[in-house]
């Protein structure tokens, strides 16, 4: 029998490329991204899509949903993000989502949500959302809730119903106090209360047994850190505080603890030795004690900006440290020759100022080719030969579809990238082949190699390209590691040479 | 949607007087963590702008700008500032 709403629902998809060719009937569809179409509206004929589970409606001008929406009884996750809707679409009250984001729209109240009892995650940020209230049903089974950016100024009364949630953001509102009623968080991992106007904090918030805190850029003066005996991250930069003490049961597994900018006069010892960051840049710290050396696995300090002008020898103890700002204060001879002691993997008063990344011109062609061969020691495959990579390099800098790039200190090429210009037919179009990525040993942590990736994954999305690709020595475990924290994924293939 | 030189065009930090193409160009040149790259473009320890500068310093290191995120993320800051003198 023909279905005349599943035709026209059909066509309609067909008009936003949103349906696969494989796609032969309603029953078929499982998932629809209709974000981007500039879409005012969506279709009766939406209904019949009953195995429908996920559907973005995201980045449209969409302001409400037909009601035909709610034979979506499949539907799990719904993205109705960045359009118009002044009110929650009366649909979702019949659904039974698991996901909602509606983030970047103009709502004011999200009182529906109360019927939406099993919701997990939830994103109503950048609203216009001010007095709320129990939004949820008491039995809702909440775990994610994204409610930043918007206008609350009291949360107390709506945690009741939020004992499941884990992960709650409530960044850039306008609370002035974390109230009692945080109590009610019991299985709470992670709280952002960040760029609020917090002055107060109830005594029951350090009973939480919260992992990580984000509590930057409020108007907290007076803090008494205790207990909070589950932390392991805690942030409270840009506050200015007149007294922050830590007691000796504050957070016995804290890891990373960040005080940036909030006028300390004292270096604060947290108790765990589990701590590997640790943050006072831009305060008005004169010392360091001697006692820093207990944190054996700090990795990270950070105490840029302050007014310290001496370092204690034993921070030479700490072995795992591998970055370490300390410029902008007036250090004496001895604290730089700690520094050179401790002789960290990245240390700022070691960076040089003015390196930049530009594209090669003719004459950086030979001091180029002479940096591969700094490349070619550490690759086996290939063999120093200066006028071959010359000529590599000035065939490569002649030819259509290349770039090169390359980093120079005081005029002096430090550091190269090159990037050729494939067609996959895998992608149907053109890749990017980059190779003879190399730095100096001398500008090595320095951010070198990362600011010429960087710019020449930037200079793949100016062409268009739909991948970018390379090769990597099997045996260079620092290139490869550096490529995967880059996003860079192994594949399976190997290369072959034949010389021809 | 706005045109990429546009937003290009749109200034994102007030205290440091950049526009986004200024902030893309300090990002790309250093590879400081977000919270001191971000003081290379704002100049200052105020955090007004960082919800759209921490999304460009992301998009950087994700090696892909999504144009329309950064005029929307500007945009909903601008909008905010407006309802709050507004005393809403």
């Amino acid at each position: 029998m023909y279905d005349y709403e599943w035709d026209r629902l059909r066509t309609w998809l067909e008009q936003y490329i949103a349906l696969d060719k494989s796609i032969t009937s309603a029953q078929d569809i499982t998932r629809l991204d209709l974000s981007a179409k500039s879409l005012k509206e969506i279709p009766k004929s939406i209904g019949i899509l009953s195995k429908l589970l996920v559907l973005n409606l995201s980045n449209n001008k969409l302001s409400s949903l037909p009601e035909s929406m709610k034979n979506l009884t499949s539907l799990k996750n719904l993205d109705i993000r960045r359009n118009n809707f002044n009110v929650l679409p009366e649909c979702i009250t019949h659904l039974n989502i698991g996901s909602l984001n509606a983030s970047g729209n103009k709502l004011e109240n999200i009182h529906l949500l109360q019927s939406c009892k099993e919701l997990k995650v939830l994103d109503v940020s950048a609203n216009a959302l001010g007095k709320l209230d129990n939004f949820m049903h008491p039995d809702n089974e909440l775990r994610t809730l994204n409610l930043s950016s918007n206008l609350i100024k009291d949360m107390s009364a709506f945690l009741l119903h939020l004992h499941h949630v884990e992960r709650l953001n409530l960044s850039n509102n306008l609370l002035v106090k974390i109230p009692e009623e945080i109590s009610y968080l019991q299985f709470i991992e992670e709280i952002d209360f960040s760029s609020n106007q917090i002055e107060k904090i109830d005594d029951a918030f350090f009973d939480l047994e919260v992992e990580i805190v984000n509590l930057s850029d409020n108007n907290l003066k007076e803090l008494h850190l205790h207990s909070l005996v589950s932390l392991e991250e805690l942030t409270l930069d840009e506050n200015d505080f007149t007294q922050l003490s830590i007691e000796e049961n504050f957070a016995p597994y804290l890891k990373e603890f960040s005080c940036d900018s909030c006028s300390l006069r004292e270096f604060l010892l947290p108790q765990s030795k589990s701590l590997e960051l640790l943050c006072y840049s831009s305060n008005s710290i004169t010392t360091i004690p001697q006692v820093i050396s207990r944190y054996e696995k700090l990795a990270y300090l950070d105490i840029e900006a302050n007014s310290i002008e001496d370092l204690p020898d034993t921070l030479a103890n700490l072995v795992y440290l591998q970055t370490f700002y300390v410029q902008g204060n007036p250090l004496c001879e001895h604290a730089k020759k700690v520094v050179e002691v401790l002789s960290p993997n990245i240390c700022d008063l070691n960076m040089k100022s003015g390196i930049t990344i530009e594209l090669a011109k003719v004459k950086d062609l030979s001091q180029m080719a002479k940096l591969l061969g700094v490349l070619f020691t550490i690759e086996k495959d290939f063999t120093i030969d200066f006028e071959k990579q010359l000529a590599g390099i000035e065939a490569l800098y002649e030819q259509e579809g290349t770039d090169l790039l390359v980093a120079k200190y005081e005029n002096s090429v430090i550091g190269m990238i090159t990037m050729q210009r494939l067609i996959s037919s895998a992608e149907g179009g053109f890749v990017g082949q980059i190779e003879d990525l190399v730095v100096y040993e001398e500008y090595r942590q320095m951010g070198v190699g990362s600011r010429l990736i960087n710019k020449i994954r930037v200079i793949a999305q100016e062409h268009g390209y739909k991948r970018i690709q390379l090769a990597a020595d099997v045996d260079n475990s620092h290139a490869l590691a550096f490529y995967n924290r880059r996003g860079f994924n192994k594949t399976n293939l190997s290369i072959y040479h034949y010389i021809v | 949607m706005r045109e990429t030189q546009e937003v290009l065009e749109m200034q994102i930090c007030e205290c440091g007087e950049k526009n986004v193409a200024q902030a893309i160009e300090i990002f790309q040149n250093t590879s400081l963590p977000f919270k001191k790259a971000k003081k290379l473009v704002t100049g200052c320890n105020k955090s007004c702008c960082r919800v759209a500068l921490m999304k460009l310093y992301d998009m950087k290191d994700f090696g892909r700008y999504d144009y329309d995120e950064i005029a929307y993320a500007i945009e909903q800051r601008l909008e905010r500032l407006k309802r709050l003198s507004e005393g809403e």
